[in-house]
């Protein structure tokens, strides 16, 4: 494509460039920080067995949060409203100190079979929403993904120290759902926060996706030092976030007062 | 290890959003509709969409000139490159209040010729990817036309002509240009929105497709592997067991040789139940040096160190021997054994020794089986085409009237040390290990092993041979494969 003559403006556009570093031990390090484009890439990806709520949890994200911080809800789904691919919510906004952060929220496709795209969509993630059926009946499923996560980190490189987890226990409706009692107990077998939900009543939704983008900023920081490198502390990435999603009659409400209602 | 970056890891362009031609297809329509010229650009420049419509005469009168040509380029160079901001030259739209919180980021540019430009960023999940550049058009609150900016160009320039041609530019507020641009606006939205999902979902497609046959094919090399694995450890056993039995054999040999002698009375006489006790030894010392034997002819077998020679044979001497060999120990457990031969004689191609052990280890197993006053038969068919081997042929067939084997049974008879049931070991004795060595060398020549049986009336052997064995000869058996399975961790 041919470039017109024209009169040289110095502020143009310049090519975006993806950074990767390499850490003072040696191991390689590849935040989605870009410098030249002052720009933070965040990726969560939604996790767990087929029809454990997934997709609900971002529908319902999408119902609560400003559209003018959010791109439209992506979903690829089958005629039985299965994921086929995946769905993709991006979140954005501007720091104080004029760095543009993306929050990409994606959700894999739970049938067995997709497992190639499950690990395709896995890569890079910053941070893991599990979300888990936590009726009795489902402990296999669950425990036969939390083990295909796991393997599929491992093939994609991700270290399991440096991507958080956060576990959600979903539909808690539902007879046969596990009491508080063994929530407790499943919480203690491992370091990973649970939140119990709701999903489709809007239950437990955004205290995950709190949990979870806590525990990405935190690994990040940890790794890219964004407080320091871009002036991003905790408490403005998550107010950013927080501040443009309606958090009425959540835990999240005294922290975050809702600004408008949801549309 | 992942095969590159996936399409979800990186930056998306305009151009992978917008399909080219049905995207200038719509920005015709839109452009015909309305009589204001488009250009879509992304974000370096390049151009994705360029309708003009009713400028082109105005304009090119302008470009005659050296001046007019100078600054028109200027102005498209500014449309085109320039900052989509309230500088060089830019300012804010006239806009109806209520279009006011729509436009963000929309920009005036003025054109020398007293023509206007309105710029609009295209924004995408907080992004700039481009711009798109509406005009020109004639804006209604234009005082004088043609103004001095214009008319400066050149001494020659001609006014009325001018007026002439820009009648054909569309005239209208500026408020209502920029409301169309907004409507534009909200369709390249739509666009947008539909073109990502093409082009993520038929990219990840691809992506999931590719990952799938890569997974294929790392899980074939994992098995390959296991396999090779599985082939040496077999190996080591053969080797092992080929070493054990040769030791074994050595001194069981002695063994029974001193006892002959003694049983002989070589050392002096010897009183009756002594004479009982020595032949005891030799019986049981005969016995055991068999079974090292037949285990030492599997090891082999399994080490694929047989090899078979072929040379012209008769079938009909080898079954007659091999019953013959048979006779005192069926006489001995009080079974009939008869053989059956046909009438025309005929003679085949194989290796005779492995061939007569084939037989004895049937019948071996036929008597064993075979109950007190029960009748083990062995059957010589004729030459004939056979259709299981698709070549010239025989059978032979062992039959008993014994316990039977359970149908599903039939296939792990024939791997090495395999009893029905492990009680049946105590019973009947011998390690398991004939009906392997019996399928390996059938198979050495090229033949097949059938098996048939009723529970508690007996079995049929066939054994189907060709005249003539093809060209091989050497075989070996694999042992099966045992699964692993790795314990699971629970976190639910
Ligand atoms: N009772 C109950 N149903 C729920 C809850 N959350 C989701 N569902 C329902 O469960 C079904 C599956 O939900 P999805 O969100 O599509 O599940 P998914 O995990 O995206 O499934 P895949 O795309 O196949 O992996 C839908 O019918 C939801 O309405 C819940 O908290 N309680
Ligand atoms: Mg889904």
């Amino acid at each position: 494509m041919g470039r017109a003559v024209s009169e040289g403006w110095s502020d143009q556009p310049r090519p975006s460039k993806s950074v990767t570093n390499r850490w003072f031990d040696g191991t390689l390090f590849d935040v989605q920080l870009n410098h030249a484009q002052r720009e933070l890439t965040v990726k969560i990806v939604y996790y767990g067995p087929g029809l454990s709520g997934k997709t609900t949890n971002l529908q319902m994200i999408h119902q609560r949060t400003q559209p003018d911080v959010r791109g439209r809800l992506l979903t690829v789904e089958t005629h039985d409203d299965r994921t086929l691919f995946f769905d993709l919510l991006p979140v954005f906004f501007n720091t104080a100190s004029g760095f543009k952060v993306k929050v990409k929220l994606f959700t894999v496709p739970g049938q067995v079979i997709h497992n190639a795209t499950r690990r395709i969509v896995l890569q890079g993630a910053d941070a893991v929403a599990f979300i888990a059926d936590s009726r009795r009946s489902a402990s296999p499923e669950n425990n036969s993904y939390w083990k295909n996560l796991n393997e599929n980190m491992r093939e994609n490189g991700l270290d399991p120290a440096h991507v958080p987890i956060v576990i959600q226990f979903n539909k808690r409706d539902l007879p046969d759902t596990r009491s508080d009692a063994e929530i407790e107990e499943a919480r203690k077998k491992g370091k990973e926060p649970v939140v119990g939900a709701i999903a489709i009543r809007g239950v437990g939704v955004l205290e995950t996706l709190f949990a979870v983008l806590q525990s990405a900023y935190r690994s990040l920081d940890a790794r890219a030092g964004l407080s320091k490198n871009i002036q991003l502390g905790e408490r403005e990435f998550l107010t950013q976030v927080f501040q443009n999603i309606d958090t009425s009659g959540t835990e999240l409400e005294k922290v975050f007062p809702p600004r408008v209602k949801a549309p | 290890m992942r095969q590159g970056e996936s399409v979800l890891q990186r930056r998306i362009s305009l151009v992978e959003l917008l399909d080219g031609e049905s995207f200038t297809e719509v920005v015709k329509g839109f452009v015909e509709l309305y009589k204001v010229g488009i250009k879509v650009f992304d974000d370096k420049g390049g151009k994705l969409a360029d309708i003009k419509v009713g400028n082109g005469d105005f304009c090119g009168y302008v470009f005659s000139f050296p001046e007019g040509r100078r600054r028109c380029t200027s102005t498209v160079g500014r449309v085109k490159d320039g900052p989509v901001a309230l500088s060089h030259g830019a300012r804010l739209p006239v806009l109806e209040s209520t279009d006011a919180p729509k436009a963000k980021g929309v920009v005036t540019v003025p054109c020398f010729t007293g023509l206007r430009y309105i710029i609009l960023p295209i924004l995408w999940e907080g992004d700039t990817l481009g711009r798109v550049v509406f005009g020109p058009f004639f804006p209604e609150d234009l005082g004088d036309f043609p103004p001095p900016s214009l008319t400066e160009v050149s001494e020659g320039f001609d006014a009325a002509n001018a007026r002439k041609f820009v009648e054909k530019v569309r005239r209208a507020p500026e408020s209502t240009i920029a409301r169309v641009l907004l409507h534009f606006a909200q369709l390249l939205q739509t666009l947008l929105f539909a073109g990502q999902k093409m082009f993520l979902t038929s990219q990840l497609h691809i992506e999931a497709t590719l990952e799938q046959n890569r997974e294929l094919e790392e899980r074939n090399k994992k098995l390959e592997e296991m396999n090779q694995k599985l082939k040496d450890l077999d190996r080591l056993k053969s080797a092992f067991l080929a070493t054990v039995s040769h030791e074994l054999r050595t001194p069981l040999t002695s063994i029974i040789g001193y006892s002959e002698m003694l049983a002989e009375g070589l050392a002096g006489p010897l009183n009756g139940e002594q004479v009982d006790y020595v032949r005891t030894i030799m019986d049981k010392g005969e016995t055991l040096l068999k079974l090292i034997s037949s285990i030492l002819d599997i090891s082999q077998i399994e080490a694929g160190k047989v090899r078979l020679t072929f040379e012209p044979m008769d079938p009909f001497e080898l079954v007659n021997s091999s019953v013959s060999s048979l006779k005192p120990q069926s006489q001995k457990k009080g079974v009939t054994l008869e053989a059956k031969l046909p009438g025309r004689h005929f003679q085949s191609t194989g290796d005779r020794d492995r061939l007569r052990q084939v037989i004895t280890n049937l019948l071996t197993n036929a008597v064993k089986f075979t109950p007190k006053g029960g009748t083990v038969r062995v059957l010589l068919t004729e030459l004939t085409h056979q259709p299981d081997i698709n070549a010239q042929g025989f059978r032979i067939i062992v039959e008993d009237s014994g316990v039977g084997i359970p149908a599903d049974q039939f296939d792990k008879i024939f791997q090495s040390f395999y009893q029905v049931d492990s009680s049946s070991t105590r019973e009947y004795g011998g390690a398991g290990i004939g009906l392997a060595i019996v399928k390996s060398f059938v198979e050495g020549h090229g033949g097949v092993v059938r098996v048939a049986s009723e529970m508690n009336h007996g079995s049929r052997f066939t054994v189907i041979l060709p005249a003539i064995p093809s060209a091989q000869t050497s075989v070996s058996i694999t042992p099966p494969v045992t699964a692993l399975q790795a314990p699971a961790d629970d976190r639910f």
